[in-house]
């Protein structure tokens, strides 16, 4: 099918045209957003089932390879370009260092890994996205820090890597193939007579997964990275590159269909009840970890990997409403992040600095931003009738049903705490006083209104209607063997335990917001005062020299709570990847040396390397 | 209309939140005044924290120079319908410090006072007095102090400039003290 | 005919909001008196949260700007919303909707928008009033969702009408009968979430100066007054239809309400105000605990759920 091979191909031809354009601003970032639309309506006529295989003869070898659409694969397909789409358009305007080609890269690769048959083109295209992303990142706002967090991504995801290569080699040893299918009905085959066999290859494969994704305990990169990474690539790399290891996670997960006859815990296989534990701590740790950030990228990077943490919790339950709690969780997140990290970007390119406590009372000047910020943080803490309650819904009925009372209890505080950290964030960058610094802060230009409107409009439409997004999961679930919940209408989520009925609650909180206006409006009238006009205890706020930047509270906003968390943070589960992380420092700074620090030179550099290590581990093999 | 303002105006006599300004020494009556031994609380009077909230503004006695500065703020600061209180013979003439340098001796020079409550101090009971005098008053309509601050707003603002250019600020050379960082 | 119904529902949920409030003030008025009596005062009349309402309402007060609009109508408004889905006695505005948590996070969008408006003020003590509320909601959330739990995980659904039908038919069969040990963390739970002693932090009115209605005046804090009375149903009534078995008519159902709130009150008449980070890890020890010993007793007698 030619158009399977477009999805490849477009993002790689249009890559090779911003490379050569990269010094012409506009037109490279025109090139960038055109590739995007071009192989989102190359997308559209492809259908599941759509197949396409050669094979290449390598070493006297003949090796088949092939792209395959799945309904998971569509459905990941859809969430990574249409946002790469949003996210390349919205960047039109902004002015972020950020390398366009490599992001088309990226797409290329995440569309291979997508469609990938078998475990040699996966593991390559895994490679390629990876170092495209890595390069990606060196391009942020503070070089050094920059390339710091770029090697940290690099040294985790190279382990990952190793780890990954290490499974497929050991699979294709016992198969004597490489095709994906094949090799996992083969582990289904062995489940019983060799559990721990199984156990140890996938695990090998799993270690990659939770490193792309940020699951505990292989999250200490995610903010290091994020936070350094350049303006503009942060919402791509938080809200769609870590569901790939989502993606990852779902090849391997149906294994544990066959141990549900099997004793284990609370009737629930135990691989699958270790990987909810870890999607539960990690959501703990993400959320604890954000409510002490006071730098706005690492904050909404734990918040990141925190959800990461809920959505593996729910796919490791693999029962039909875990899955479809998870996915639509997945897909909830892509939307809000966006939202969130679109409008953070935004702010940062207005104000220049990262340090939420510097910031304050800018909703008086970027009240589109303001609120698409809102209505973002409002899905993201699970708020109804907006996207991400369902799923956050959905997620605790799977883990009730299955009478995981503590690790529901982790995902409950976990809830809790994210909607602490939202708070902070809300607060500390748009509530508040409004320094002089900011007088002439202006709202961001046009093209980026059209993006939050757009993104406003999404995150309420997908809220009253989530069936237009639970019927593609559906079928995902039935692809999976399991029974797919009940529908009932676009605007129904149905539970274990209930349904919800999304217009209907739409509806009263409409009726109940006209009720609440027409009330401000009959009650007796307000006087509008400015912000220095405040309640200062009776003194005079210039006799005192009080700037709106000392009547800001927003620094250690949650002081007390460290109190009672504290024994937790001082288990450093960095201190050993920072051990590891010296000596690569110490690589990455000689490697500097000899090369100017130009990305070209990296990416050649890379791909050469590569090359040099799939042939390594061939002829070793 | 009327019989809506009637309405409104009973209703605000019953519930009227205070803001007591205790820079003098009768703030000591204060407390029995709220607590179990006469129990403001039953005519709906209760003490607020800041001057958005509140209603009346309470004055217990003596003002200085640098008091008052504050006490205009706070004034200006609550939204109409508000009330004021004076309390104590410090308010109405300067009681014992009327010939202080840095005491005003009648308030209603610069705010304007709806009830003056006299003594030295002031019992309990007289204050429970000005509270239902002041109800009866607002109920009828009458007490309309912060219109008048309105209508007149340039005579106050002349008597406030006229002693308050006495004040030096608080602290001098204020960038100094107040530097962040 | 779909505009009948609309109309039908529309006066309906009218009546159940005015119900609500109505009740919630009297329940604070009530309350009130009984602080009162208890400290040996006559006390105001029982009437006079509405007294005070109605003032506020005509009163003057500030605004900050459209963000402390929109944030402290989208205070009280959701509270309502929530409201129009709680089953009051017989009553269900919408039978098929009233699914717990959902209920749960539409309050949630009411603290959220509180928190908007106060924080627009622009006034620091708002700022660490409201952390000091979202500090404590930490706290007291952990424990309900185990409580949550086990009744989710005991009655196999989550609609409070389905809730209250299994508990039909007497006194034994209730939930507080069956589950003590939830019912008891629920309680001190609804202590940290109406803010009373000794879960006051927020509202500290001598230290931060009232906290977040710092600048609030007239409608505004009217709507503030609003909010606490209607979540005061609406966060008793949850109870009652979750432990004390609904009600079949609007005057019990009130009544089993006050019983709940009354313990409230005579625990906030008698202790004093816990420091910050004291009131949150109170919340996640004891009443966590018997939250989750309830939740583990349920799992064992009514073993897994068949998925
Ligand atoms: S009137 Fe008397 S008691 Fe009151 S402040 Fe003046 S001197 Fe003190």
């Amino acid at each position: 099918m030619s158009s399977l091979l477009a999805l490849l191909l477009v993002p790689v031809t249009g890559s090779i045209v911003a490379a050569i354009i990269q010094r012409y601003r506009l037109a490279e970032r025109l090139v960038s957003f055109s590739t995007f639309v071009v192989t989102l309506l190359f997308l559209i006529d492809i259908r599941v089932g759509d197949a396409f295989t050669w094979s290449l003869g390598f070493l006297g070898k003949n090796i088949e390879m092939g792209l395959q659409i799945t309904p998971l694969s569509i459905f990941m397909l859809y969430m990574t370009i249409a946002f790469g789409v949003l996210l390349t358009f919205f960047d039109l305007t902004e002015r972020s260092k950020m390398k366009s080609f490599l992001l088309l890269l990226t797409l290329a690769a995440s569309n291979w890994i997508f469609m990938a048959t078998d475990f040699l083109s996966f593991f390559f295209a895994w490679e390629l996205m990876g170092w495209a992303s890595i390069l990606a990142i060196f391009g942020g706002r503070r070089t050094a820090e920059s390339r710091h967090g770029a090697l940290y991504y690099a040294m985790m995801s190279i382990g990952g890597s190793y780890s990954m290569l290490i499974g497929i080699f050991l699979l294709s040893n016992l198969t004597g193939s490489f095709s994906i299918q094949q090799n996992v009905s083969y582990l289904v085959s062995i489940m019983t007579v060799h559990p721990w066999w199984v156990l140890g290859i996938v695990s090998m494969f799993f270690v990659a997964f939770m490193v792309k994704s940020g699951i505990f305990p292989f999250h200490t990169w995610v903010p290091y990275t994020y936070g350094e990474s350049p303006d503009g690539f942060v919402p791509y790399l938080s809200s769609v590159m870590s569901k790939y290891g989502i993606y990852g996670f779902l090849i391997f997960l149906p294994l544990t269909l066959s141990l549900r006859n099997v004793p284990g815990v609370l009737g629930l296989p135990w691989p699958n009840y270790t990987l909810v534990w870890f999607g539960s701590i990690t959501a703990v740790v993400g959320s604890v970890l954000a409510f002490m950030q006071d730098d706005v990228k690492k904050l909404f990077a734990y918040s990141s990997f925190s959800n990461l943490g809920f959505i593996l919790a729910a796919i490791a339950l693999f029962t039909p409403i875990g899955l479809t709690a998870g996915l639509f969780h997945a897909f909830n997140h892509l939307l809000f992040n966006g939202a969130i990290f679109i409008t953070v970007v935004a702010v940062i390119s207005k104000v220049g600095i990262t340090r939420m406590s510097e910031m304050g009372g800018l909703w008086q000047k970027m009240p589109l931003t303001f609120l698409t910020f809102f209505v973002g943080i409002a899905s993201a803490a699970g708020i109804p009738p907006f996207a991400g309650f369902g799923s956050k819904w959905m997620i605790f009925q799977a883990m009730i049903s299955h009478g995981l009372i503590f690790a529901t209890v982790l995902l409950f505080f976990a809830s809790i705490a994210s909607f602490l950290y939202l708070m902070r964030a809300f607060h500390a960058i748009f509530l508040g006083q409004l320094s002089h610094k900011y007088d002439n802060v202006k709202e961001i230009s046009a093209i980026g209104k059209i993006t939050e409107v757009f993104l406003i409009g999404a995150l309420i439409f997908f809220g009253i209607f989530p069936g237009f997004i639970l019927d593609p999961i559906n079928s995902i679930v039935g692809s999976f063997g399991l029974k797919p919940l009940p529908t009932s209408g676009y605007e129904y989520i149905n539970g274990f335990f209930s349904s919800v009925n999304m217009v209907s609650i739409f509806i009263v909180v409409i009726v109940a917001f006209i009720f609440g206006f027409l009330l401000f409006a009959v009650s007796a009238k307000h006087k509008k005062v400015p912000q220095e006009d405040n309640y200062t205890a009776g003194q005079i706020p210039k006799d005192w020299n009080l700037t709106p930047e000392m009547y800001q509270f927003s620094y250690d906003f949650y002081e007390p709570m460290d109190k009672e968390i504290a024994p937790f943070l001082k288990i450093k589960i960095d201190g050993f990847f920072k051990g590891f992380g010296d000596s690569v420092e110490y690589l990455g700074s000689s490697i500097k040396e000899i090369f100017t620090g130009n990305v070209q030179i990296y990416t050649y550099l890379a791909i050469g390397g590569l090359v040099i290590f799939v042939i390594a581990g061939w002829i070793v093999w | 209309m009327s019989e809506w303002t009637e309405i409104v105006d009973y209703f605000r006599g019953r519930s009227m939140w205070m803001l007591h300004y205790c820079t003098g020494c009768g703030a000591i009556e204060l407390p029995p005044t709220m607590t179990s031994r006469w129990d403001m609380e039953r005519f709906g009077i209760t003490p607020m924290a800041t001057p958005r909230q509140a209603d009346i503004l309470l004055i217990t006695g003596y003002l200085a120079i640098k008091t008052l500065k504050r006490v205009i703020y706070t004034y200006e600061q609550m939204q109409p319908p508000k009330w004021v209180l004076g309390f104590g013979s410090c308010t109405i003439n300067g009681g014992i410090y009327w010939d202080s340098y840095n005491v005003i001796e009648r308030l209603d020079k610069y705010i304007p006072v709806d009830i003056y409550i006299a003594g030295c101090m002031p019992r309990p009971e007289a204050i429970l007095d000005s509270f239902v005098k002041l109800k009866e008053m607002v109920q009828n309509g009458e007490a309309k102090g912060y219109e008048k601050y309105v209508k007149n707003y340039e005579w106050y603002k002349a008597n406030q400039d006229k002693v308050l250019k006495r004040t030096k600020p608080v602290l001098e050379r204020i960038e100094k003290v107040t530097k962040i960082g | 005919m779909v505009i009948v119904e609309f109309l039908i529902k529309l006066s309906q949920g009218f009546g159940i909001g005015a119900l609500a409030l109505a009740t919630g003030l009297l329940f604070g008025g009530i309350a009130r008196k009984i602080m009162a009596r208890i400290q040996r005062r006559y006390g105001p009349p029982f009437t006079q949260n509405f007294m005070d309402l109605f003032k506020l309402l005509s009163k003057g007060s500030v605004s900050h700007g459209w963000a402390f609009d929109l944030g402290l109508v989208a205070g009280f408004v959701p509270m309502l919303a929530a409201l129009m889905f709680l089953p009051i006695g017989p009553f269900t505005l919408f039978p098929s909707d009233s699914s717990l948590i959902m209920i749960v996070y539409l309050m949630m969008m009411a603290y959220l928008g509180m928190a908007m408006g106060v924080l627009a003020s622009g006034n620091p003590n708002s700022a660490i009033g409201m952390s000091r509320a979202l500090m404590l909601m930490a706290g007291y959330e952990v424990p309900f969702a185990a409580v949550i739990f086990s009744i989710y995980f005991f009655s196999k659904t989550g609609y409070l009408t389905q809730i209250v039908a299994m508990q039909s038919g007497g006194f034994m069969n209730w939930n507080i009968v069956k589950m003590p040990l939830g019912f008891l963390a629920v309680e001190i739970v609804l202590q940290g979430m109406l803010g009373e002693k000794p879960f006051d932090q927020a509202i500290a009115p001598a230290e931060i100066a009232s906290g977040p209605m710092v600048e609030l005046g007239g409608k505004y804090l009217g709507f503030g007054m609003i909010q606490h009375s209607v979540a005061l149903f609406l966060e008793t009534g949850i109870i009652v239809d979750l432990f004390l078995g609904g009600a079949p008519n609007f005057w019990i159902f009130i009544a089993k309400q006050f019983v709940l709130y009354f313990v409230v009150v005579l625990v906030d008449a008698i202790l004093p105000r816990l420091r910050v980070h004291e009131a949150t890890s109170f919340f996640w020890k004891l009443p966590l605990f018997l939250g989750i010993l309830q939740a583990v007793i349920v799992i064992i007698q009514g073993g897994v759920l068949n998925v």
